[in-house]
């Protein structure tokens, strides 16, 4: 089977075709080789995605709770003032 | 009117679902197709949240300054009400840089903090931003309370090219990634994914830009309620 060019493609299809195979020297051997430093780096990996999102997440429903709130508080203004 | 409401309103929605399958597809490009960094290994893959977050940040300052300057000039509340809402992101964003770079330096440089110049400027732009909006929850005169925050936006904007340029004057920790002339310097994949990251960060800061300055609408829609209520009188209100 000839390989497939992939330059054809741009954006996230070329991405999903093409395999995570790792760049260099952080093969799956030397992952097997130092199993705590590759726990230890997904620890941290982990925790970095959680503050991320969690602050995110936090902020975008901060922002839907004010404004609902608000909303509610101009119907009930405009139903008071007749 | 209520025509162009009407699309705002759907293009709001749309903008909201393209960002809500952009994010999983983001993550999943992150952790199961993008290869792994041969020197850091896999704590690498926070650049990819970490950078676009960064620019985020910037986009909120520039949007704060640049709407800050417009008030300025054109004394506009609408202008005003963005730069707050530009603020209130470039705080959002800054604290996720502030947050997930000590996460990946303390494996990477063994340590959680330095006094780099990249750190330090933007730790400075956070805390500007952050008195930005003490400055603005705290003042009893709204509109002196948004001349100062508008002056306290254009100084402290000029700490981004500060950050931006800091590894090149000074020398530090963090490395020279994103080059202006072409050689990145990362895999293809690697960049592909940044930029797809990019991409799904900056509509997120659309939308919420979006909700933040509706949200300022309607705060002073509720203003102006109240003291129609005291004076007898109803004013035309947005919802």
């Amino acid at each position: 089977m000839p390989p497939v060019d992939l330059s054809v493609f741009h954006g996230p299809l070329a991405l999903l075709m093409q395999s995570g195979e790792p760049v260099t020297r952080f093969t799956a051997e030397a992952a097997a080789a130092q199993p705590a430093v590759v726990a230890r780096g997904f620890r941290f990996l982990i925790a970095a995605y959680t503050a991320v999102w969690a602050i995110l997440a936090i902020y975008i429903l901060t922002v839907s709770v004010r404004l609902r709130r608000l909303s509610n508080q101009v119907r009930r203004l405009k139903e008071q003032s007749g | 009117m209520p025509a162009r409401r009407g699309i705002l309103d759907l293009a709001q929605t749309i903008l909201f679902v393209i960002v809500l399958v952009l994010v999983p597809l983001c993550l999943y490009v992150v952790f199961a197709v993008v290869p792994t960094e041969s020197r850091m290994g896999v704590v690498q893959r926070i650049f990819y949240f970490h950078v676009p977050s960064a620019i985020c940040a910037f986009l909120g300052v520039g949007v704060c300054a640049g709407a800050s300057a417009l008030y300025l000039w054109k004394r506009d509340r609408r202008f005003d009400l963005l730069a707050h809402a530009g603020a209130e992101l470039a705080v959002v964003f800054c604290s996720i840089v502030l947050i997930s770079g000590p996460i990946w330096a303390r494996p990477v440089w063994g340590v959680w903090w330095t006094g780099e110049a990249r750190l330090t400027s933007t730790l400075v732009l956070w805390l500007i931003f952050v008195g930005y909006l003490v400055l603005r929850g705290s003042a009893d005169n709204p509109d002196q309370a948004a001349r100062w925050g508008a002056v306290v936006a254009i100084v402290g904007a000029l700490d981004v090219p500060i950050i931006y340029k800091s590894v090149a004057w000074w020398r530090g920790l963090h490395p020279r990634v994103l080059k202006a002339t072409g050689g990145q310097g990362l895999d293809p994949t690697m960049e592909r994914a940044l930029m797809l990251c990019m991409l799904t960060f900056v509509l997120l800061f659309t939308y919420l830009i979006i909700q933040r300055c509706r949200l300022g609408r309607l705060q002073d829609d509720v203003q102006a309620l109240v003291h129609a209520a005291r004076r007898g009188s109803l004013p035309a209100a947005r919802t």
